[in-house]
């Protein structure tokens, strides 16, 4: 009840009023303007410095939440890309007629049940799958590369796949049946890792924020205890003053949030373009996608900066008004 | 409402400078706290005003004792003070107005409805031109009046000024002094700290006299 009636009673209007440059907070209505001067002038909390340490911060937090992000998204689609699908691997050694033995297993597939598509590859195919590490080369032609089928499974009525792996083995010799579940794990351990990769360096940029900020408050209340001390005599409670000192930190964790993001922004957009140039034009748009994905944010990505300027300014918020409540009671 | 019982208060391990202090302030009174410099006037004045703690004793503010209050009590018990201080204290970056509006302000009163008050308390008090200046401008005596402006504009029920006509004239003096007492009959209870035998002179009100770090009432 106490911590309603404190966020019920808390003077958001003033607050958010405060956030505005003087002169954009002048056309608001009375009613939303702040009253009277600035107690705890702004100048006296926040340098440059510190808005470009927060904005770096929020910079930093943007990248890494947004390639998590895309990291997960690109993830997500391989899997079920993979997942979808079924291959059927022929080995061509001691078979006589592979072509033919291609053709039995192919039928035997498309008799069972749940499975949509059945789509035999050609020797060439498997061929051109081996290109990216063997490169163009004749001597490809006298490998014993062995054949695939791809299979299309209906994941709404998926087939009994062991049953289908006992199958092909007790009917045809040299045949497996890979499921991809080993990719798909393999895949979902990248994506885990890569987020708490993310969340690590969140953490640390978080503590970098925490840090800055309680010695910004330290500073601004030692620099202004002469003003708290003021505020005492004429009956100010430490609500009030930490009011004062943490409508600062807001703004400053809002404006420095927001520069932090809007670079991040730029830098999500101007990705495909810089993964080109500095490729050297050997990095394809298509290669690009292949290992990132669309290597572009998509709204909720953008909506991940935003929320990173919001957590950013609670941070701020939070951590001046607890390092403004210790230092009051260290005076007291 | 004000109760000392036998306080004492000496800074760390040095000697008392206040003994055995014991008077009781009644409601709607008015004193004088009076001796030579030194004699501890603005540290009992601090007492009273619950920023410094005593070393013994009891202090009993209100009704409430001191020693018991946290300090969200205690802020609700200043709201109810007024006070002056020989150094005035007034913020730097704030005009005239918004200082002595700034306990108004605290009380999260708006201010629309004490726009009129201020402005009119600082007519009172000859700051009437003054009231966009910024107390650097100010002269001492203009700090002095600004100061006692904002002891008294919430209208408290205990005012405390520390040698509130030190830097002034002796017409604004009187003035000052004539602003005290009416207060005092619209209930509010006053002890002036100051040494200006001339200025007590002017009014029959009880003495507190400190002397060696003893208090005695004449």
């Amino acid at each position: 009840m106490t911590l309603l009636s404190d966020i019920r009673g808390y003077p958001w209007t003033s607050l958010l009023a405060g956030l505005l440059p003087a002169r954009l907070a002048g056309l608001l209505p009375e009613r939303y303007q702040t009253k009277g001067a600035q107690i705890v002038p702004s100048a006296s909390i926040a340098g440059n410095a510190l808005t470009v340490v927060i904005a770096i911060m929020s910079f930093l937090a943007c990248l890494t939440a947004g390639a998590v992000y895309m990291v997960n998204q690109s993830a997500k689609a391989w899997v079920n890309d993979i997942a979808s699908e079924i291959t059927v691997e022929l080995d061509p050694v001691n078979t006589a007629d592979i072509e033919k033995k291609m053709t039995l297993v192919a039928l035997f597939l498309a008799k069972q049940k749940g499975i949509t598509r059945v789509k035999p590859l050609t020797a060439e195919d498997s061929a051109k799958l081996l290109e990216p590490w063997l490169g163009q080369t004749s001597a490809l032609q006298a490998l014993p590369i062995p054949r695939l089928i791809a299979v299309e499974i209906d994941r709404s009525n998926p087939p009994d796949i062991p049953l289908i792996k006992t199958a092909l083995s007790q009917n045809f010799e040299g045949v497996t049946l890979d499921d991809h579940r080993r990719w798909q794990a393999e895949i979902r351990t990248l994506t885990r890792s890569a987020a708490l990769g993310g969340l690590a360096v969140l953490s640390l940029v978080a503590a970098a924020t925490i840090a800055v900020i309680v010695s910004a408050t330290r500073s601004a209340m030692a620099s202004n205890r002469e003003i708290i001390e003021v505020l005492h005599f004429v009956g100010a409670n430490e609500r009030f003053i930490s009011r004062e000192f943490e409508r600062h930190f807001l703004g400053l964790g809002v404006r420095a949030g927001a520069m932090g993001a809007l670079a991040a922004a730029i830098a999500f957009l101007l990705l495909p373009l810089m993964t080109h140039m500095l490729g050297g034009g050997v990095v394809t748009a298509a290669d690009t996608r292949r290992l990132i994905g669309s290597g572009e944010l998509d709204l909720a990505g953008y909506f991940l900066c935003v929320l990173v300027v919001i957590v950013v300014a609670c941070l701020c918020m939070i951590t001046s008004r607890l390092g403004v409540t210790r230092v009051l009671k260290s005076y007291a | 409402m004000i109760r000392f019982d036998s306080v004492g208060l000496r800074y760390g391990s040095g000697p008392e400078i206040l003994r055995d202090v014991t008077f009781h302030v009644l409601p709607g009174s008015f004193h004088f706290l009076t001796g030579p410099s030194g004699a501890g006037k603005t540290t009992l004045l601090r007492l009273l005003f619950m920023s410094l703690k005593p070393s013994r004793g009891l202090i009993f503010v209100f009704g409430e004792n001191v020693a018991e209050l946290s300090a969200s009590g205690r802020s609700a018990l200043r709201r109810r003070i007024g006070i002056v201080f020989q150094d005035f204290r007034l913020l730097d970056h704030l005009t005239t107005w918004e200082n002595v509006a700034l306990p108004l302000r605290v009380m999260g009163k708006r201010e629309a409805d004490y726009r009129e008050d201020v402005t009119d308390l600082l007519r009172w008090v000859g700051l009437g031109d003054r009231t966009d200046a910024y107390p650097e401008i100010l002269s001492g005596g203009e700090k002095q009046r600004a100061a006692i402006a904002r002891a008294v504009i919430a209208r408290p029920e205990l005012l405390l000024a520390d040698e509130p006509t030190g830097n002034v004239d002796p017409a604004i003096g009187n003035r000052l002094l004539r602003l005290f007492v009416e207060l005092n009959r619209l209930g509010t209870s006053v002890i002036i700290a100051t040494h200006d035998y001339a200025l007590m002179e002017q009014l029959d009100a009880p003495r507190l006299v400190l002397f060696d770090g003893q208090l005695e009432m004449r």
